[in-house]
């Protein structure tokens, strides 16, 4: 199938938000019905998840019309494979930041009677990711993308708060120290898993949210084993309500899986913000589950005018992180005398190349870029390259309009 | 695998219609409307350069597309 990569990154983002919502509705009422210590609920439920996984992967690799099962998923998986000796380091990191910031979510959830006001600063993870991803990828923020992280974060933050619950300074530590680096960490190193090349084809989702279950069930149990002992005890014993954490994982792994593919198409912070829209698509659910729990959705009619307020803010931000986009093609002839090689390394580290290839033809090399306005283009791109003393000239292509296979 | 840029220009008032032809083929890893010297840019990936000849050959068969130019990548960095 072959759509716009734009609208594919948006649907990959909706859909993860959309199972998300899904899969925090049933943790809410595992966790006030099923099990209750949530050390427990933590480990039982990563134990769980790498089983039903494990299957779900087994039977995406079933091949179907001439392809596997899960390629309808991510054209890139081919089959549950064993991992490459270059992912490890990655997958450890990943898996670190994902035990790490699950701790962090329970000890939370473990310490305070209603979390609900301090775990909302949760959100202004996106500004954090905006923040690493400037210092460490070579796409640094424009001023639309930060408006647009500022928009969608406090929109987010606003739509999660509750009145009833207390911002508490040991909880914020552990939402800003903990918490939201932790998933940082995570973010960061499974988009370079996806981005990572596996026999000359891009690393596939299905793969990558196996293996971090592996490793982040390996790093929980170790943590929780130091902080709560007793808790490995009691999730062994609860693992006889196995159909709960079934499909609580089951979910998690499709929530996931479109997660990591939509991080492979674009900048983490940019995903994280579309996955915001979980804080909207949770509230129908919500719903549904305070007919069953003590959960309630709005406390008064002013928390709901202040959801309300949030919720616009989070449409309105990825709106605009959507609509702020322009790519182009740069045709450039190089001078002779001077190293193709040197060449092409010298306008990849351009900000704003996305790409760039040597081709034999007319011209020398055809560069591909991205950028949030054109004037950016002008001021980042075209001058740079106007400073490279191996091109002759070079000719500039807006993309109207682009399709890419999916 | 061989990959390459085919740019093509095509005649004023086609560009819907040769898109929509350029959307059934096989083989073209992403398809792009410019503005600038040419009108489409198609990003080709093929097992070979016999194929690459046949999915030419498929293009310049579109009716609207006036003139391609083919340029096949030799060394590619991207993200």
């Amino acid at each position: 199938m072959r759509i716009r990569k734009k609208y594919l990154f948006y649907l990959l983002g909706i859909l993860s938000s959309l199972t998300g919502a899904i899969v925090t509705t049933i943790d809410a009422y595992i966790s006030s019905i099923v099990i209750t210590d949530p050390w427990a609920l933590c480990v039982v439920i990563f134990l769980a998840g790498i089983v039903i996984t494990f299957i779900l992967c087994l039977i995406l690799s079933l091949p179907f019309k001439q392809k596997s099962l899960g390629a309808r998923i991510d054209p890139s998986f081919k089959r549950l494979r064993l991992l490459k000796k270059e992912e490890i380091p990655y997958h450890l990191m990943a898996g670190i930041g994902n035990a790490v910031a699950t701790i962090a979510y329970f000890l939370i959830i473990s310490t305070y009677k209603d979390p609900s006001a301090t775990l909302a600063f949760f959100q202004i993870v996106i500004l954090y990711l905006l923040f690493i991803e400037s210092i460490v990828e070579k796409n640094a923020p424009t001023m639309a993308e930060i408006e647009s992280s500022m928009i969608v974060t406090f929109g987010a933050l606003l739509a999660s708060f509750s009145l009833k619950g207390e911002i508490n300074t040991y909880g914020l530590m552990i939402v800003f120290l903990l918490l939201n680096p932790a998933w940082v960490v995570f973010s960061i190193y499974q988009r370079k898993l996806k981005i990572m090349r596996i026999n000359d084809s891009y690393n596939d989702s299905i793969n990558i949210r196996f293996w971090n279950l592996v490793f982040t069930t390996l790093f929980t149990i170790v943590l929780v084993y130091f902080i709560k002992r007793d808790a490995i005890y009691l999730a062994i014993e609860s693992l006889k309500y196995w159909k709960y954490f079934f499909l609580s994982m089951g979910i998690t792994f499709f929530s996931y899986v479109l997660y990591i593919r939509a991080l492979g198409l674009g900048k983490a912070s940019v995903t994280q913000a579309v996955k915001s829209f979980t804080i909207i698509f949770s509230i129908p659910f919500s719903l549904a589950l305070s007919k069953f729990t003590h959960i309630t959705l709005f406390e008064s009619p002013t928390h709901a005018v202040i959801k309300l307020i949030g919720i616009i803010l989070v449409v309105m931000g990825v709106i605009s992180f959507a609509l702020t986009e322009v790519r182009a093609y740069i045709f450039i002839k190089a001078k002779t005398g001077y190293s193709m090689k040197e060449l092409l390394d010298t306008i990849w580290k351009i900000r704003g190349i996305i790409s760039v290839a040597a081709v034999a033809g007319k011209y020398d090399i055809i560069a591909k870029a991205r950028m949030r306005t054109l004037g950016k283009g002008y001021e980042r791109i075209i001058r740079a390259l106007e400073k490279v003393k191996g091109i002759e000239r070079f000719e500039w292509h807006s993309i109207l309009k682009e399709w890419e296979e999916v | 695998m061989i990959k390459a840029y085919i740019l093509i220009l095509t005649y004023v008032g086609n560009l819907k219609a040769v898109l929509e032809e350029m959307r059934k083929l096989e083989n073209i890893e992403s398809i792009a409307v410019v503005a600038g010297d040419y009108d489409i840019i198609v990003k080709a990936k093929v097992n070979s350069l016999e194929e690459l000849m046949e999915l030419t050959d498929k293009i310049h068969a579109i009716k609207g597309v006036k003139r391609t130019n083919t340029q096949v990548i030799e060394k590619e960095i991207e993200t």
